[in-house]
């Protein structure tokens, strides 16, 4: 009680006397900003459900880490995918936190705010260049000045559509939509064809739909959020449409990854945002849904589509700073990146990964395709989601689309108090 | 009763050498920190970034949050739901399970698996149950009713949390209502038949007074659990609530504002504050009510 | 609250030919079909999800699940879909640590329990009155808000991490020391009296005397210790990061966030982790349902 109330003191002093941008370059306590030491000493990392899929290429991983540097010793733990966050604040606030932590942007930004994360460009700025520009700079955190994690696997995916169900509803199956009008005249359509009992799509627009259409999401300065735009009303305007046509599912409102995918599978829903990841689940699942599927490019008005970034930030309290650092650098260099890429159906952030025959070279299979496809959408894909955006915020936005779906609001109302309610939250986290 | 104040008399330091090893536990483990959640209450704290004093700014800003209100509102009708047929009910199952038929034993024992498996579990096979072509409606459309999406409509999502809630509450309450049952004199019932009372006149004019202070008992214990309803909604409506949010319960709100990097630790603490209040007033209200119709 | 002494009464089943109910009296044949008729009906409310979970879980990957009308028994039973979880998890390593874990609940839980129990209702002391508050309260508390400050305590006491963090938080439960009170208040004065004139201390009268009395609520005790133990979630999450220390409740989410989509697969880790409190409260069942009786709360 008593330390607690000391750091208390101080912090409150911290936050009243620094400007705001100072925050996140605390690197105090015991670690260094200085990766230049000799490396070695014991880390942790931690990984996000990884395990389950992946034991024998971290065992590897770790391996050759400390073979490379003897002295070293890495200890690996998963944690499931559940309640991650809460793990990591419990542990942030507890200062447990391991050395080296996979992370999604959205989840280094208050990490780094408590400086709690290492900022790279000052301690790892010579392995910048190794990393796709786009990919590097998605953990900046606007209002800091660094860059607080190394970019791992990022992830994109194609749309998935049953060609049975857009025969029947009398839609050319080999023409699928390329464009939002396309896609949501499509869609009423099909709901029109089936009496209401086939819905084209599964989810309500999250801020990355927003963001795909054209809505600006935040102000230039990264202060503000602005998606109640002219292009966010007009999307919420057109979702409201289909649902109430019922091309929207009418479970949309509850809707969750794991469910979507399932009215997908069981011909419920007739198109589903999904990655290279899903046809081998298709293929097992529902063999002969998976003769019917249809592959075409992610719709998006911007000419960017949007990519999820996994990255890997030190802790700024490690005691092994060298280590730490050569150790988050080596999961995410080329080569490991290289290697679980082809593993698993994601793609590596390294600069010139992209161009390796395994993701440029046809074979004739559906998932070298859709490989191939995704690998040339990311080179300039977007990552949406602003990295301030945190799950109070995503919670209010959903709950107000929720309330324009019911007609309870009008779009421009709802997306003003979204707007508003997220604005308040961010000044709330200063 | 010269006698029992004999055993009364103790040496000064052994009451406390007894109760110190629970004192110390509950202490430190449940409310320390909850004093600590009181502190917090009043001040603007989140995960990573520690709080100034706010007053009662927290609770003002609850008093206009809708969120709160919905919270309140569905906490409210979970008890007004649930309570009524955790009374009833377990006690009809009392009373069915109560003669020493052969094989009682085993059913006894199965009507109490829903309160051994955990609630997460419960929620796993539930939300299968529910689904739109789980068990229940592949049987609905077999006999012609058709599908119903039970977990997509706000009413229906929390009418299905409440009867997960009753039906995992059975069979903890039927074992209560059988302790009390074996209470009441058989010769009360033997008068009420030779006065040729039906079945349910009976368990009106005998049961049911003979029972009343558990059914009083079973009200409180299960309008606090119902107040404090976290699991169930959760698991069936999602980390959200169901459509938008409709359907949260106050201490998913606290879990949604408290957790995470980002969470709002002093307003989630204030609502852990009204929480707390809110079931201390109901325990004290059904106990007091209780107490003045007895007099 | 008012505590009264209660016991279910276990009559032993009629030895002659004739059904009778719990006074000897003869049970009409109408009424037996009935109440055998209404007991396979809330039978099947109360078990049925369970054996469709496990029907599921038996179900091979040609199956098809979501049929309709469902078919309640697995064409092609197969265990394949255990094997998977096993093969996805260490199962048995988690399965020990959840082992330990509600091992060392029940033990402590009996124990605290039963000492502040007897303090609670058989010591006259200054201060009983507060000492039954705090526990009260204690019960009153919402946990879901207090347990990133559990947490930090943990943290504090070094233990975060550790098998014995897990426990700690539970290991006297408000609720067990409330029930075991109960008990001890239904037990009459004059077992104990008889003993004080021997000269036994408090001590002496604790361990040789009421104790014994309450053994079927330290049944109860230690089965909810167990499934509180077993069952929970959040706190063993928060509290170990790793891995090698998980509890069951922790290990089976991997099935969960891995192969949301696979029924099967979840089915099987629900039974996993259900199967062993089944097999648990089937062989305590007979001194549970006496002990219920025993620390019954009568309003």
């Amino acid at each position: 009680m008593r330390i607690s109330r000391r750091a208390f003191a101080l912090a409150a002093a911290a936050v009243l006397a620094l400007p705001l941008s100072a925050c996140g370059s605390g690197g105090d306590d015991g670690g260094s900003t200085d990766a230049s030491g000799k490396v070695e000493g014991d880390i942790t990392f931690q990984t996000w459900n990884l395990r389950a899929n992946f034991k024998p290429y971290f065992d590897g991983l770790v391996a050759d880490f400390e073979k490379k540097y003897p002295g070293t010793k890495v200890k690996w733990i998963d944690q499931p995918a559940e309640g991650y966050a809460d793990k990591i604040s419990a542990d942030a606030a507890g200062g447990t936190l391991p050395d080296v932590v996979n992370v999604s942007p959205d989840l280094v930004a208050p990490l780094a705010k408590a400086g709690l994360a290492l900022d790279l460009d000052k301690a790892a700025a010579k392995y910048k260049s190794e990393y796709l520009a786009g990919a590097w700079a998605s953990h900046r955190i606007p209002g800091t000045s660094g860059t607080y994690a190394f970019p791992w696997y990022l992830n994109t995916g194609p749309l998935f559509y049953n060609k049975t169900l857009f025969k029947q509803a009398g839609l050319d199956p080999e023409q699928p939509p390329k464009t939002y009008d396309e896609l949501f005249a499509d869609a009423l359509k099909m709901a029109q064809q089936s009496d209401g009992k086939v819905a084209t799509l599964a989810n309500v627009p999250t801020i990355e739909d927003f963001g795909r259409y054209g809505s600006q999401l935040m102000n230039k300065a990264g202060t503000g959020f602005a998606f109640n735009d002219a292009k966010g009303v007009e999307l919420l305007t057109r979702y409201k449409e289909l649902y109430d046509a019922k091309a929207l599912d009418p479970q949309a409102l509850t809707a969750t990854p794991e469910s979507t995918g399932k009215k997908f599978l069981t011909g419920a829903v007739a198109m589903n945002p999904g990655s290279a990841l899903d046809l081998d689940n298709f293929k097992k699942q529902a063999p002969s849904l998976y003769k019917n599927i249809g592959i075409t490019d992610q719709i998006t008005s911007t000419g960017h589509v949007n990519m999820y970034v996994m990255g890997v930030m030190v802790n700024s309290r490690t005691k092994h700073t060298a280590a730490a650092v050569a150790f988050a650098h080596f999961v995410t260099d080329a080569q490991n990146q290289m290697s679980f890429a082809k593993k698993v159906a994601i793609f590596p952030s390294t600069a010139g990964s992209l161009d390796d025959p395994y993701f440029t070279k046809e074979d004739g299979t559906d998932e070298t395709r859709v490989r191939i496809a995704a690998a040339k959408s990311l080179k300039n894909a977007v990552n949406y989601t602003p990295v301030l955006f945190s799950d109070q915020m995503k919670t209010a936005l959903r709950n107000e689309v929720a309330k324009t779906l019911q007609g309870k609001e009008s779009p421009k109302t709802a997306l003003d108090n979204a707007v508003k309610a997220c604005d308040r939250l961010l000044q709330q986290e200063g | 009763m010269a006698d029992v104040t004999r055993v009364r008399r103790q040496l000064p330091t052994s009451p406390w050498l007894f109760a110190a090893p629970g004192l110390l536990v509950v202490g430190a483990f449940v409310l320390y920190p909850f004093v600590s959640t009181v502190v917090n209450s009043f001040t603007d704290r989140r995960t990573l970034i520690p709080g100034h004093f706010v007053g009662l700014a927290n609770f003002r800003e609850l008093i206009h949050d809708d969120m709160f209100w919905t919270g309140l509102r569905n906490s409210t009708l979970y008890i007004a739901g649930v309570v009524p047929a955790l009374v009833v009910l377990p006690l009809l199952l009392a009373l069915l399970v109560q003669k020493n038929i052969p094989g009682i034993t085993f059913f006894r024992s199965a009507f109490y698996t829903p309160v051994v498996a955990s609630i997460v579990v419960v929620g796993l096979i539930w939300v299968w149950l529910l689904d739109e072509r789980g068990l229940v409606n592949s049987l609905l459309e077999t006999v012609g009713i058709g599908r119903i999406g039970f977990l997509s409509d706000q009413w229906l999502l929390l009418l299905s949390a409440m009867a997960v809630t009753v039906w995992k509450g059975l069979g903890y309450y039927m074992i209560i209502y059988l302790a009390a049952l074996a209470n009441v004199p058989r010769e009360l019932h033997e008068a009420a038949a030779v006065d040729g009372a039906g079945a349910v006149r009976r368990f009106l004019t005998v049961t049911v007074p003979a029972v009343r202070s558990t059914m009083v008992l079973v009200a409180a214990l299960s309008s606090v659990a119902a107040f404090k309803t976290f699991s169930e909604v959760y698991l069936l409506a999602g980390p959200d609530g169901g459509p938008a949010g409709e359907d949260t319960t106050l201490v998913m709100l606290v879990q949604q504002t408290g957790t995470g990097l980002t969470g709002r630790v002093g307003y989630a603490s204030a609502l852990s504050v009204v929480v707390f209040v809110v079931t201390v007033a109901l325990m004290l209200l059904v106990l007091r009510a209780d107490r003045r119709e007895r007099t | 609250m008012t505590v009264t002494e209660e016991r279910v009464r276990t009559v032993p089943p009629a030895k002659e030919a004739r059904v009778t109910d719990e006074h000897g009296r003869r049970i009409r044949i109408g009424e037996l079909v009935l109440r055998y008729a209404l007991l396979l009906l809330v039978l099947a409310v109360t078990v049925g999800p369970f054996l469709w979970q496990l029907s599921t879980s038996l179900k091979g990957p040609t199956e098809d699940i979501f049929g309709s009308p469902p078919g309640f028994l697995p064409e092609h039973p197969t265990l394949h879909n255990y094997q998977r979880v096993a093969d996805t998890i260490p199962v048995w390593d988690y399965a020990l640590n959840s082992l330990k874990v509600a091992g060392a609940s029940v033990v402590t839980n009996c124990v605290g329990s039963a000492l502040a129990g007897y303090a609670l209702a058989r010591l006259r002391y200054r201060g009983r009155g507060i000492a039954t508050l705090v526990f009260v309260l204690a019960m009153l508390v919402p946990v879901e808000g207090i347990i990133i400050a559990q947490f930090t305590t943990m943290r504090e006491l070094g233990l975060n991490n550790t098998l014995i963090g897990v426990v700690l938080p539970g290991c006297v439960g408000a609720m067990n020391v409330l029930l075991m009170r109960n008990a001890f208040l239904n037990l009459p004065y004059e077992i104990e009296e008889a003993a004080y004139v021997d000269g036994a201390n408090a001590w002496q009268r604790f361990l040789r005397i009421a104790l014994p009395s309450v053994r079927g609520t330290l049944a109860v005790v230690a089965i909810f210790a167990f499934m509180g133990a077993w069952d929970d979630f959040l706190w063993p999450l928060i509290v170990l990061s790793d891995p090698s220390k998980f509890t069951l409740t922790i290990g089976l989410n991997y099935l969960h966030g891995t192969f949301a989509n696979d029924e099967r697969l979840v089915a099987a880790g629900t039974v996993i982790a259900v199967a062993p409190l089944i097999a648990l409260f089937a062989c305590l069942q007979r001194y549970f349902f006496r002990g219920v009786g025993e620390g019954a709360v009568k309003g």
